[in-house]
């Protein structure tokens, strides 16, 4: 009888104790102390594998609802300074294909520099939104990319608004501790956004994409990888879709562009290498881009918005 | 046991301790007097003032009543006409309210001299063995940095058209220039900065091209309240790095890098930045870019100018105006016999020009080269005239 009870016990020990393993692991995924790599991706999915947890399950959901690229963001509409960069390169010596990757990967590495620093410092803490929000505001330096950056930022929170929040932060299913936080933290800065006469206040809030992203995300249950890498590969859909509409590819090209290990590659070095950039350092490392984006508007016809 | 006796300050001792520190406070005295009542510097930094060079004339100035302050000149200057590996340029300046400051670097370039691994015995010759030995391969102390912050009170002006910033190969070189700007000032009585940042491709006539290993340019403005709340209000920032660093720990050493450059790429940029399946990126016969080169393509200079506050109102406007009546690009011309699209006007310069926020106009330039910029900016500011009205010829200099 005792002799039973201790083994009942010292298996319950066992189990607990595996448990905490887990969620100890869990924890250390989504907080991310060092860059990721894409062997720790691996790691997590094969011991995720096994067992889709409620929490996996939830984050899997919300990754598929914001790397769908039906997502009513308008992205569409903008080519991240693709149109531009063509029409400035008129590729007489060297093939459009050519001309294109170059492109791709400039504006990887730009879009890495200049803003994936406030996607992160957004998920990594929410309640600085309006601050973000402010600074990368007076970080973007034309027009174009400013236009775009707003639009898609308001998209995202009326598409929070509208359609998530319910679901991820409704009545039945409460936020708690940080994801309160980014909840909370989209609510303030729609406020002010609702608040706020665009006439009499520059320097109000805007709305700026990036570290709204990262908000969402964080509020959506994603964890600080996905939600950079989502970002990141939102981005290349964005620029690999505008080039089929810009007549640079197919449509077959631009999938197999898209699910190439090199730009796999490229990505993840792109994110690793500003895991750590606080958003002070976030900067331009492809001058020529911010002139390709901000000469959009001397284009004689054009298709995309930026 | 007693303590030894504390030593009597030196009535020539600088107040500033560290080497390359400068502060500069300019007052305007009654009636109408600009004055420095701080001046003090560290070498290798060199801070020389000339006043009274330039007297605006009392009807130039469209935007005050009263006549505005002389502006006072002060030349920004190294040791070297550049700086070393190690180097730390600090330079604090304080415009007081309603005073006007010109601030070039009469040398034609801040040269960025190169880090070698071992660079006390490599440095260059100019002036040797004055500066604090760093440590080898300490990549923040063999950077060269300069610090700038400017307080502009009131009513006050910089003008601010200093030389490009040449690095040279393997240098490493990061600058912040911060401006504060009064918050409290409304309309005319706004603060007034013009700023220039550019970087040239290094020495063209070594072959140089984009060859150093980083260079970061960050320019702020922050507007702040009477409570000292600070907010940003634009942040320019551009970061040219080859990335060799992300690869230090792997068995390539230095030595390497820098005997065979040819190889460099080759060795250290494999796999990613050249990825199999991605055309490569050189046309086949040349040498491959390296990655600088490749993001500034194919400019040999890129450039900032920041313009804001009532002082430089019309050549923000002038910029914005100049810019938006450029020829349409990829636009056809219709009449016979023509070249099928309209050739860029100012064919060297790719340029763009914007009102971003809170009345910034924000100019972003590449160039051929070094030459073409100054003679295309310089160009364009000297038509506009209000910088020359307002700050004399002198503000040009290196233009």
């Amino acid at each position: 009888m005792v002799l039973k009870d201790t083994q009942e016990l010292e298996a319950e020990v066992t189990l607990l104790e595996s448990q905490l393993q887990d969620a100890r692991a869990q924890l250390a995924a989504s907080e991310y102390p060092s860059p990721p790599s894409s062997w720790a991706v691996k790691e997590q999915y094969k011991t995720n594998n096994n067992k889709l947890t409620t929490s996996t399950r939830t984050s899997l959901h919300a990754l598929l609802l914001l790397s769908d690229s039906a997502l009513p963001l308008g992205s569409f509409a903008y080519s991240s300074g693709l149109e531009s960069y063509l029409a400035h390169n008129k590729p007489s010596r060297t093939a459009p294909i050519t001309s294109f990757h170059r492109f791709l990967k400039l504006s990887i590495a730009s879009i890495a520099s200049t803003s994936l620093p406030y996607v992160l410092a957004g998920h990594r803490d929410p309640s600085t939104l309006d601050t973000l929000d402010n600074d990368l505001d007076a970080s973007t330096p034309c027009i174009v990319a400013q236009r775009a950056s707003i639009a898609q930022g308001r998209a995202l929170i009326g598409v929070w608004e509208r359609a998530f929040r319910v679901s991820f932060a409704g009545p039945e299913n409460p936020a708690l501790g940080q994801t309160a936080a980014a909840v909370a933290a989209i609510d303030d800065l729609s406020d002010a956004l609702k608040s706020c006469l665009e006439e009499d206040e520059d320097l109000g809030p805007k709305g700026h994409f990036a570290p709204l992203w990262g908000v969402v995300c964080r509020a959506m249950g994603l964890d600080l990888q996905q939600t950079a890498y989502v970002f990141v590969m939102n981005h290349a859909k964005a620029v690999l879709s505008a080039a089929v509409r810009a007549g640079v590819m197919g449509p077959y090209q631009a999938q197999n562009v898209l699910a190439s290990q090199a730009l796999q590659d490229t990505m993840m070095k792109r994110i690793a290498r500003e895991w750590n950039t606080p958003v002070e350092q976030a900067g331009q490392v492809v001058p020529a881009l911010d002139l390709w984006v901000g000469r959009h508007e001397l284009l004689y016809s054009r298709i995309f918005n930026s | 046991m007693r303590q030894p006796a504390i030593p009597i300050p030196s009535p020539f001792e600088s107040s500033i301790a560290k080497p390359g520190q400068g502060k500069v406070v300019l007052s305007l005295l009654p009636p109408n007097n600009p004055t420095l009542t701080t001046l003090t510097y560290k070498y290798p930094l060199k801070l020389v003032p000339r006043t009274g060079g330039f007297v605006p004339s009392p009807d130039s100035s469209a935007l005050s009543d009263t006549r505005p302050s002389n502006p006072v000149h002060l030349y920004l200057l190294t040791y070297g006409g550049g700086l070393l590996p190690g180097d730390h340029i600090e330079v604090s300046i304080t415009l007081e309210p309603k005073t006007r400051m010109v601030v070039t670097t009469p040398q034609g370039s801040t040269k960025i001299f190169k880090t070698t691994p071992n660079n006390a015995g490599t440095a260059p010759n100019v002036i040797k063995g004055h500066r604090d030995q760093m440590p080898a391969n300490d990549h923040l102390s063999d950077m060269s940095q300069q610090t700038l912050d400017v307080n502009i009170g009131r009513q006050a002006a910089l003008c601010y058209l200093p030389d490009p910033s040449v690095p040279f190969q393997h240098s490493r070189y990061a600058q912040v220039q911060t401006f504060t700007v009064d918050a409290t000032a409304k309309g005319t009585e706004r603060s007034s900065v013009c700023v220039l940042d550019w970087v040239t491709q290094g020495r063209t006539s070594r072959g140089e091209d984009w060859n150093f290993q980083f260079w970061r340019g960050r320019n702020e403005v922050w507007a702040e309240d009477d409570k000292g709340k600070r907010r940003l209000l634009l942040r320019d920032s551009v970061i040219l790095d080859d990335e060799s660093g992300d690869l230090e720990d792997t068995s390539i050493s230095d030595e390497i890098e820098i005997e065979n450059e040819n190889t460099t790429y080759n060795t250290t940029h494999t796999g990613l930045e050249n990825p199999v399946d991605m055309p490569p990126q050189a046309p086949a016969g040349l040498t491959p870019l390296n990655i600088i080169a490749e993001r500034t393509r194919p400019h040999g200079v890129v450039g900032t100018l920041i313009l804001s506050g009532p002082v430089f109102e019309a050549l923000g406007s002038f910029m914005l105006n100049q810019f938006q009546s450029q020829p349409r690009i990829g636009s056809r011309n219709w009449s016979d016999h023509a070249p099928s699209s309209v050739p860029e006007p100012s064919g060297d310069v790719t340029w763009t020009a914007a009102r971003v926020r809170a009345g910034f106009v924000l100019v972003k330039f590449g160039a051929k080269d070094f030459e073409t910029a100054k003679h295309w900016l310089g160009g364009l500011i000297r038509e506009e005239g209000s910088v020359i009205r307002e700050f004399g010829e002198e503000a040009l200099c290196c233009l």
